[in-house]
């Protein structure tokens, strides 16, 4: 089909020809074409065949409302045609099952309506039970549209971006483009987002002209130059808005042109001020047949031919609701397209210029009429117009109809922002009846169809964002109202009309197949309220969202209803109001994950290292049997772990005590300078939230460790539990600050002698002891004696700079001394043999510190009163039945090492083992359980049931702990 | 061949008296009300639901039927349920649509394979059909999954659930409101509970805006708003805690997921359901509120990790999220006490958001417990007194995060 070449409005450039693979086919299309547009006009009419009917399905619209022209491009299923921009290359392929688009072997189930009302699969397939599951694969296969492959991988790269401004437009029409500039003029920026690669929205297709003889197309154009030279705009263009969030965040996606870097991209946009101007789309009419090829929305035929060069039909019948209609329909006429006639469901209320050149067009023009139904086997060949009240009817040849109810408006992105929608009587729309803080509403969506209302309107919302800054001048004030007082009320719409047919074939949802009579269905049943006919019918669940139900499915409701008078309510729209690919939500999906100052030393040193939460650690230094060896030179010898991911804190203040008090189950009110206290914290239920370590400084000065994982979280729940007191003190949070470094093992001592010039003998510096040290001349170093691996160990906490710097001064130090590096596997073995325990592995939610066998670290004199857990503890020290900690070994020392398992005994559950390793040092596997009475005296057996064991239990026998070196000697040394 | 479109369930006007109220026409109300109706033949039962049956949590959730639970309190219970399904499509003649898929847990250190294998033990000592799996068999079971090193938490292997699958969330709904209905059970939508009235220590009436009514058996299910109606009818505060939990679905596609798949460390779980979408959820948003609004961070969440275990599913779009109110009680564990302190109150609450899985089988004990006013064995350890005594159920072994007071 030869495109048109010489319109003013053309968005291609019909001598740059491209090429794409359609199916099998070779098509092609020009610069500037859609995948749909060029097959349309290659001749392609059928685009799709329904979900449930199989019936055909053409180009009804051109803003992705509906499945009907979704396409599996390149790989990537339900990607819509109309939407979708051609690039070299591109390999298309319809989503039809077998037979094909033109002879799909399933289309005998659009005989088949009879036996499918609305919910039919609720009654159905389950009689007798053998049968669903047998039915089940049948149902899959026939649901779903695209096909993806498990292999597909997203080509191009996905990015995103996080941007602010003053104002946000969303929308770059007429209106959108006012406000933005409103706004600028004041001086004040402004993000403007507008879904299609250039500005100008629904003027951007029309020639009709202003009062002062501008054609609209030039009026936009006009506006798009000042946006574009105005540095306080920055334009996205290609930018659909996905979500508006609660204090305006924008969540939108921009597709990426040949020139850009990105194939799409998240863009998130802050504010402080929003205004909506999305204008209006068409709201399809409802009557029989109303989605067979060849019927299309006004706007759509129009755009084709304005935007696209490309001519709908030959003989095209139109059947509109509103002016716009009427107007394309002449545009269309001057094109040299045959119109037959025009319906206009409007009795009265047309435009006297529009009705003078279509008399002067000599189109024969029904006032009150609309399409009943269309006709033809696969693409419209006619259609049958009635007057609304059904008593004329007329039949016209034809290969297009246009079909519209007239406009409605767009609000999605009110909507997910929180606005209450309301029905307007006047203009027929929903309307938001109240808008969040902060946004605006402007436009032909409020209902400003005359251009110099829309751009008011525009300016009118630009100003108000303006006001929404405290910029309240009495300038912008008085400007405001001059604007509202010019602006006036908008025009009545057009009235919610179905044709007078049952609705058998009359589609309210394209996606779903969900008919008039279906909706009817559904009410007969009970479901009357729009929701949970959605629901039942499936209306509007479909890929397109409620983008094509959503405009009549309330309406309809309320029409058929009992109670009429009853206010129409729209159904809830939800984000995303377009569909996103998770690839482009995913963006660049970066690892935000934290390192310790010594990560490359140890991944240098075959660190095996792993996330553990935001933390990269090193587990082993080598395969697994190298944990052995770890342990054993800590043992024997030294070994080094990095342990910075231990949360550290500085509380100081003079009330800092008091906070210490609260948090802490020991009384730290008898911490001396120089000592370092092992305590833990407790939740009001007695169970253990964190442990670690209280040194102080000085006076009212503290520095205290966490847990790694909660070290954030921990934080804050101690200012929670200060909130009220007014208390005076600050807490710092270092662990970025300071690296932590864990000399342990015999001959530890003999490193960090070498190390520095203070005596660090054992009677200088003791067990508990902490001192703060120069180590290696200039490092200066808060050292801490203590045993968690069970051996003479020094932690040594330096700041994060220097860490690295010191690490690598031990290993020269400690090289003839067989220093080597432990991780975190060896830990784990060695704190086992120790009998400490680690939070999280021993201990679960529930767990008390009495459980854990903790009690000890409560200090019952200390003075707080309300210190965090104390009843608690109080109440559960000697509650029976609770699951307790308990040591144990298995009861024949050649058992393997038990996985984790329950204990089992007469049929139920009495606990369940928690970490149990083989220990080279006792010569037989040791473990951790937590269990009930009477299981947790010693000397207990302990029958354990492990997964796949198949009722052949295992036996450990509970032993004291520590396992290892039960007095102490080794680590007070 | 479907005869006349019969009404799923009547709505005829509230009388002043029932045998019994049930506040919420959620699933566990009205499976409530069912089994009263059914089993103990207590058909003169009110129904009473602020806006339209399934508009809370029921309508909300992903609609996954599991038994691999933590606990042994927990574990027989949603044993039944899952049991149960078939037997009530069978009864309610109802498709309630079980597609009975399987799941998939993912472990992705060997702390989380760890506590699988617990699970399992635990699970597999109860009867329940369920085993490890290692990382080769996760992927000839998902076999979109990346199971490679490329993961920024790579897959140690997982726990494979054969017995569990999907439901039809609102098929459920609708199905045990039209089988109560059926029983005589009055449905009252557009209704809301104002008030209970209490003497002597008993209930006596509810009031609801549209009239008192007597009775002396009222049972709160009223999910995410069940503590507030507590505190503010009958002065009980309840340890739960109001948060939203989002979920979302792509646009439908052929089969392509042929199980549930989860994993803890992604904070995502997904399915396909029988429509083919792919239905994904993830953890709570983090703060307690009553709002059941959406974030951006959240389905930008989503894509992030699906994307990354699964990253064929890149090329999926999302075409629609929600979320919904889960009531959160400080162990993760459900409420259903009832006759403390007020004789006639009975509450089935804190469902937080495994509300779903267990709702018929709850319906069925609750029922027995309002109808005896004895409390069944596999209810006791959900009485209330446990927060009392500071013995938390261990449903979740982890200490949870979602209030600050935890």
């Amino acid at each position: 089909m030869s495109r048109l070449t010489n319109l003013p409005t053309l968005r291609i450039r019909p001598g740059t020809p491209i090429s794409f693979r359609y199916g099998k086919k070779l098509c092609e299309g020009v610069e500037g074409d859609t995948i749909a547009t060029a097959l349309y006009a290659s001749g392609t009419r059928i685009f799709s065949r329904s979900l449930k009917y199989h019936r055909p399905r053409g180009l009804y619209g051109l803003e992705g409302e509906c499945s009907n022209t979704f396409m599996r491009v390149d790989g990537v299923p339900n990607v819509p045609a109309e939407k979708t921009f051609l690039r070299p290359g591109m390999r298309v392929v319809p989503q039809v099952g077998p037979g094909g688009l033109r002879w799909d072997v399933l289309a005998f189930m659009d005989k088949m309506s009879w036996a499918m009302p609305a919910g039919f699969y609720y009654r159905m397939f389950h009689r007798p039970a053998a049968l669903w599951p047998r039915v089940i694969p049948f149902i899959r296969r026939a649901a779903g549209k695209g096909v993806l492959d498990a292999d597909f991988e997203l080509p191009g790269r996905c990015d995103e971006i996080y941007v602010n401004s003053d104002i946000c437009v969303i929308g770059g029409g007429p209106s959108g483009m006012a406000a933005a500039l409103a706004a600028a003029e004041k001086g004040f920026r402004v993000i403007l987002l507008e879904a299609r690669p250039w500005l100008g929205g629904s003027w951007d297709h029309r020639i009709s002209l202003r009062e002062d003889g501008t054609p609209l197309f030039e009026s936009a154009a006009q506006l798009a130059r000042q946006v574009e030279e105005s540095p306080l705009v920055r334009v996205f263009r290609h930018t659909a808005v996905a979500g508006v969030y609660p204090e305006r965040v924008v969540a939108a996606f921009q597709t990426g042109g040949p020139s850009d870097s990105f194939r799409e991209r998240y863009v998130e946009v802050r504010s402080e001020s929003l205004v909506v101007a999305t204008g209006c789309t068409e709201r399809p009419l409802l009557f029989e047949h109303n989605e067979r090829p060849g019927v299309m929305q006004a706007g759509c035929a129009h755009r084709l031919a304005h935007t696209w060069g490309i001519l709908p039909g030959r003989r095209v019948v139109f059947s509109v609701g509103d002016d716009l209609g009427l107007e394309g329909a002449l545009d269309l006429a001057e094109l040299g397209v045959e119109v037959p006639c025009v319906a206009d469901v409007r009795w009265s209320g047309q435009d006297a210029g529009l009705l003078a050149r279509m008399r002067e067009k000599k189109i024969p023009f029904f006032k009150g009429w609309t399409a009943s139904r269309s006709m033809g086997r696969k693409t419209v060949k006619g259609v049958e117009l009635k007057s609304t009240n059904g008593v004329h009817g007329r039949r016209f040849p034809c290969d297009v109809l246009v079909a519209s109810a007239g406009q409605t408006p767009v609000t999605g992105p009110l909507a997910v922002a929180g606005a209450r929608l309301v029905h307007d009587d006047r203009t027929n729309f929903f309307l938001p009846g109240n808008l969040p803080p902060g946004m605006h509403a402007a436009g032909r969506m409020l209902g400003y169809m005359a251009p110099e209302a829309m751009e008011l309107s525009g300016r009118l919302a630009g100003l108000g964002a303006v006001l929404d800054f405290g910029g309240r001048t009495m300038d912008v004030v008085e400007e405001m109202r001059e604007t509202e007082a010019r602006l006036g009320r908008p025009p009545e719409g057009c009235q919610f009309v179905m044709a007078p047919v049952k609705g058998k074939k009359t589609f309210v949802c394209f996606d779903e197949d969900t008919t008039v009579r279906n909706v009817n269905q559904a009410m007969e049943m009970g479901l009357d309220v729009p929701e949970l006919i959605k629901r039942w019918t499936a209306a509007g669940t479909g890929p397109g969202q409620g983008g094509i139900p959503g405009h009549n499915l309330p309406l309809l409701v309320s029409h058929s209803r009992a109670s009429p008078d009853e206010d129409p309510r729209p159904t809830t729209t939800r984000p995303p109001l377009v569909p996103v690919l998770m690839g482009t939500y995913g963006g660049r999906n970066h690892d935000m994950c934290k390192r310790t100052p010594v990560h490359a030393l140890q991944e240098a040193a075959g660190g095996h290292m792993e996330r553990v939460g935001v933390w990269m650690r090193a587990r082993r230094f080598g395969t697994e049997d190298h944990v052995r060896k770890e342990v054993a030179n800590v043992r024997s010898n030294v070994g080094l772990l990095d342990s910075s991911t231990l949360g550290k804190f500085r509380l100081h203040g003079p009330d800092a005590l008091k906070v210490l008090q609260r948090v802490y189950v020991s009384d730290l009110s008898t911490l001396r300078e120089g000592r370092v206290r092992y305590s833990a914290m407790c939740t009001e239920d007695a169970c253990v939230l964190d442990d670690g370590v209280v040194v102080k400084r000085g006076e009212e000065d503290y520095y205290f460790t966490t847990s790694s994982a909660r070290s954030g979280a921990t934080a804050e729940w101690i200012h929670y539990h200060a909130r009220y007191e007014n208390w005076d003190y600050d807490l710092v949070n270092l662990t970025d600050a300071f690296g932590v470094i864990n000399l342990a093992g015999p001959r530890a001592r003999e490193v960090l002698e070498k190390m520095t010039r203070e005596d660090v003998s054992g009677s200088a510096f003791p067990f508990s002891g902490y001192r703060e040290l120069m180590v290696g001349g200039s490092i200066p170093v808060r050292a801490m004696r203590l045993g968690f691996v069970g051996e003479l160990s020094y932690e040594l906490h330096v700041p994060s700079s220097l860490m690295q710097s010191l690490w690598e001064m031990l290993e020269e130090a400690g090289r003839p001394l067989g220093i080597q590096n432990f991780g975190l596997e060896a830990q784990n073995i060695l704190r086992l043999e120790k009998g400490h325990v680690i939070l999280g592995s021993e201990s679960e939610q529930r767990t008390t510190l009495h459980d854990l066998g903790l009690g000890f670290l409560w200090s019952r004199k200390k003075n707080d009163g309300r210190m965090v857990g104390l009843p608690a503890l109080q109440r559960t020290e000697h509650q029976e039945g609770r699951l307790k900690l308990v040591g144990f070994k298995m009861t024949d020392p050649a058992h393997q090492v038990p996985r984790d398992g329950s204990i089992i005994a007469d049929r139920k559950i009495w606990g369940h083992v928690c970490t149990a390793r083989y220990s080279d040092a006792l010569g037989h596997p040791i473990g951790f359980a937590l269990v009930k009475e009477p299981f947790c005296v010693m000397g207990a057996r302990l029958p354990i049931y492990e997964d796949g064991c198949q009722g052949r239990l295992i036996h450990g026998q509970v032993i004291p702990t520590p396992f290892y070196d039960a007095g102490g000697e080794r680590m007070k040394k | 061949m479907f005869g006349r479109y019969k009404r799923l369930w009547s709505s005829p006007p509230q009388r002043p008296a029932y045998d019994a109220v049930i506040i919420g026409g959620g699933l566990h109300g009205l499976s409530t009300a069912y089994f009263l109706a059914s089993r103990h033949g207590i058909r003169d039962v009110a129904v009473i639901e602020k806006r339209y049956m399934g508009f809370g949590g029921s309508g909300r959730n992903t609609a996954i039927v599991r038994a691999n639970q933590r606990t042994p309190e927990n574990l027989p219970l949603y044993k039944e349920a899952l049991e149960l399904w078939p037997v009530l499509t069978e009864e309610l003649d109802f498709n309630l649509m079980f597609y009975n898929c399987g799941n998939l847990n993912l472990a992705h250190s060997e702390a989380a394979l760890k506590a699988m294998r617990l699970q399992v033990a635990s699970a597999q000592f109860h009867g329940i059909d369920i085993r490890m799996v290692g990382p080769k068999e996760c992927k000839e079971l998902v076999p979109i999954l990346d199971i490679s090193n490329r993961l920024r938490y790579p897959i140690f292997g997982g726990m494979f659930h054969p017995a569990g699958g999907i439901l039809r969330h609102d098929a459920v709904v609708w199905g045990m409101a039209r089988g109560a209905s059926k029983l005589g059970v009055h449905i009252h939508q557009g209704t809301e509970v104002t008030g209970i009235g209490v003497q002597n220590g008993r209930v006596v009436h509810v009031d609801t805006d549209k009239g008192r009514i007597q009775t002396r058996r009222v049972l709160n299910a009223a999910g995410g708003y069940s503590a507030d109606i507590a505190f503010r009818m009958l002065g009980m505060k309840l340890p739960i805690s109001v948060l939203t939990i989002q979920a979302m679905v792509t646009q439908p596609l052929k089969p392509i997921l042929h199980h549930v798949v989860s994993s803890g460390m992604y904070h995502c779980y997904a399915n396909q359901t029988l429509k083919g979408e792919i239905a994904t959820g993830a953890h709570m948003d983090p703060w307690p509120t009553y709002t059941t609004g959406t974030t951006a961070r959240y389905i930008k969440h989503q894509a992030e990790a699906l994307g990354e275990l699964m990253p064929c599913l890149r090329g999926v779009k999302f075409m629609r999220s929600w979320s919904g109110l889960a009531d959160m009680t400080p162990d993760m564990a459900p409420i259903m006490d009832g006759n403390e302190p007020v004789r006639g109150y009975y509450m089935d609450c804190g469902w937080g958001y495994f509300g779903f899985k267990s709702s018929c089988v709850t319906g069925k004990y609750m029922a027995q417990y309002m109808a005896t006013e004895e409390c069944p064995q596999i209810l006791k350890p959900f009485a209330l007194k446990r927060f009392e005594e500071h013995r938390l159920m261990g449903e979740t072994a982890a200490l949870v995060e979602y209030s600050p007071d935890n």
